[in-house]
């Protein structure tokens, strides 16, 4: 490098003083580099302002190599960059790193007019600036902006994304599958998420929204039913915050999450269901526990008192009257504690066997069985069972409860009239309800609805009327998942309606 | 002896007889009336009145009972008592220490004097026939 550049002989003479003086102190970082063509770099030019921020001493001025201070790699970029000018530029700009005695690692950036002189030197003219900042800020935003595209794909919970001046929303594609919908769906506006919301749960959803756009709330959190392309319906809870308002503070946009919670509430109802069914075998077992306390204890009663009696009875006559009396009464203990085993077997035994079984055939059998009752009332028997209609229920307690309601309208008929009893069966909100319906007596129920299924009720002046048959009746269809309504009207006659249950 | 004319209101008919020889060996002078549920009860009252004779001044009265029970008969007695000529002091004598029960009767404080839980004892009896002392 014999000859001194073209470049910087030209700066040196034509340029005047005012010039040089302001290229020296002006506190931008100004350079002149100068590339020959045998590929060697110099630097004929550097500012005061380039010696002071890359630390240069008057030293290492003297021998100056711009490898002295850039990071090796990127010097060879640098060096590749300027020789790889195309010879119709005029423009260079290049980043590289550079390693400086106090400031460390630090990004730069130089921009720099190109000149070619006819020794084919290349001259470049520019200023370099200090973008370790911009870098670092720009690094950082590329992580974070991985980060979250990583977290949005893997994660089962969706983005969203609203601006409200224009209604516009970015849903993520894990907000799309969710409802089983892909880009194409074109679901880009709040009116086509909001239409897939469950009607039930729409009105709930906007007021949750509404609240939080009037910032009574601090966050939008709304657990809603929506329909998805298959049209079955997912809970998705909606959790969101405005992250951006107009200079008057209104809110122009939100962003949130989607999160599918279909089968959390799923668990919810199945243990909301199973909750109820403890809650109705705790009511039947204090029920039980009632008609226990009560129907043994009138019974000891009168044991105690008859004992008391006997005590100080003198008469030998009368005590042995106070001796049947304790017959009778140990006899009705029996009776009762009889009752009361049938009834803990129904209760208890909760898994009964189920059979599929066919109603006429077993509706005939009961019927046959009463035929010299039936037959010596007179009762006329009217049935209107489809042929082959099953039903998911226990043989015996079948037979039973059939056996029980015919028995129930013969004995309490109308002495006035022909006894009449029709059995129908029909569909009820998708659940099979026999009908047993006569023209009997009637029972007031306003009277005696509340206690009808109870144990040892009877509400007749009949002389066989023992109070046990419907209450009996009541807990085996229970017990098999069923329930049991009754219709009556005094003198008019009554209608039984059991409704059974489809499970098998 | 204030209680000349009573009413016991019972289905079980041993009670009638306990009731009966209670009375008996304590020495209380009355035959009570019988009646086995609140249908008959009320029946009896209704008929005194027709014939113009005073309604009972006690009643005893159990509750679980067919075709009218305790409560009802109360319910049905109730709409005749502003009718009666004097009032009738009511016990209920029940083997029932069920607390639904026994608040239920706080219902009818008006016409209810007291709850008594069977069995009975001659205690109990000489209690309520020595009242008002």
């Amino acid at each position: 490098m014999l000859q001194k550049p073209y470049a910087e002989k030209k700066f040196n003479s034509d340029n005047g003083i005012f010039y040089k003086k302001l290229v020296t102190k002006i506190p931008d970082l100004i350079f002149q580099l100068s590339l020959s063509p045998t590929g060697d770099l110099s630097s004929p030019f550097l500012n005061k302002a380039v010696i002071n921020y890359f630390e240069l001493s008057r030293q290492e001025l003297r021998n100056f190599d711009l490898s002295q201070r850039i990071v090796p790699d990127d010097f060879q970029k640098l060096l590749s960059s300027i020789q790889s000018l195309d010879k119709n530029t005029d423009f260079w700009s290049h980043e590289f790193r550079a390693i400086l005695p106090t400031k460390g690692l630090r990004w730069f950036k130089a921009v720099a007019n190109v000149e070619r002189d006819i020794y084919n030197y290349i001259s470049l003219y520019g200023r370099i600036s200090d973008i370790t900042e911009e870098k670092q800020r720009d690094i950082e935003l590329k992580i974070s902006e991985e980060r979250f595209q990583f977290a949005m794909e893997a994660s089962s919970n969706g983005i969203w994304d609203l601006d409200l001046r224009t209604g516009k929303v970015f849903f993520s594609p894990q907000s799309l599958r969710i409802l089983e919908l892909t880009q194409d769906d074109v679901i880009d506006t709040n009116e086509k998420w909001d239409e897939r919301i469950h009607p039930d749960d729409l009105e709930k959803y906007l007021k949750d929204f509404n609240m939080h756009i009037k910032s009574e709330t601090d966050y939008f959190e709304n657990a809603k039913r929506m329909k998805t392309k298959s049209g079955n319906y997912k809970w998705i809870l909606s959790s969101g915050k405005i992250i951006e308002r107009d200079k008057n503070g209104l809110p122009t946009r939100l962003t949130g999450t989607h999160t599918d919670i279909t089968s959390q509430k799923e668990n919810e109802t199945a243990i909301l269901k199973n909750s109820q069914i403890i809650n109705e075998q705790n009511s039947r077992l204090l029920n039980f526990a009632h008609i226990v306390s009560h129907n043994l204890s009138s019974h000891t009663g009168n044991f105690k008192m008859l004992l008391d009696l006997i005590e100080t009875e003198n008469d030998s006559e009368t005590v042995l009257e106070i001796f049947e009396h304790l017959k009778t009464s140990s006899n009705a203990l029996n009776q009762t504690i009889e009752h009361l085993k049938e009834l803990v077997d129904i209760n208890t035994h909760m898994v009964h066997k189920k059979e599929n079984l066919d109603l006429n055939l077993y509706l005939n059998k009961v019927l046959g069985i009463l035929s010299e009752e039936i037959s010596n009332n007179k009762v006329k028997i009217f049935k209107q069972i489809p042929k082959k209609c099953n039903i998911a229920f226990n043989p015996s307690y079948l037979e039973s409860i059939l056996l029980n309601f015919t028995t129930n309208a013969i004995k309490y008929s109308h002495p006035d009239r022909t006894p009449e009893i029709y059995y129908s069966m029909r569909k009820e909100d998708g659940k099979c309800v026999l009908e047993i319906k006569d023209n009997g007596l009637g029972i007031d129920l306003e009277k005696h609805g509340r206690k009808l299924f109870g144990m040892y009720k009877t509400f007749h002046k009949n002389k066989n009327s023992r109070g046990i048959g419907l209450f009996i009746t009541k807990n085996q269809i229970e017990s098999m998942g069923g329930n049991i309504e009754v219709e009556s009207k005094t003198n008019i006659g009554t209608t039984f309606k059991i409704f059974f249950s489809n499970e098998v | 002896m204030k209680f000349n004319d009573v009413f016991v209101v019972d289905d079980d008919k041993i009670f009638h007889f306990i009731i009966k020889k209670l009375l008996l060996n304590n020495n209380i002078n009355v035959t009570p009336k019988f009646f086995e549920n609140g249908l008959l009860a009320i029946e009896g009252i209704k008929s005194k009145m027709d014939r113009g004779e005073n309604p009972p001044d006690l009643i005893l009265l159990d509750i679980n009972m067919p075709i009218l029970d305790g409560w009802q008969f109360l319910e049905e007695f109730k709409i005749i008592k502003d009718k009666l000529a004097k009032e009738i002091i009511i016990y209920i004598v029940s083997s029932s220490d069920n607390q639904s029960d026994m608040s239920k009767a706080n219902e009818y404080q008006d016409e209810v004097k007291d709850y008594y839980l069977k069995p009975m004892t001659a205690e109990d009896l000489k209690t309520i026939f020595s009242y008002p002392a």
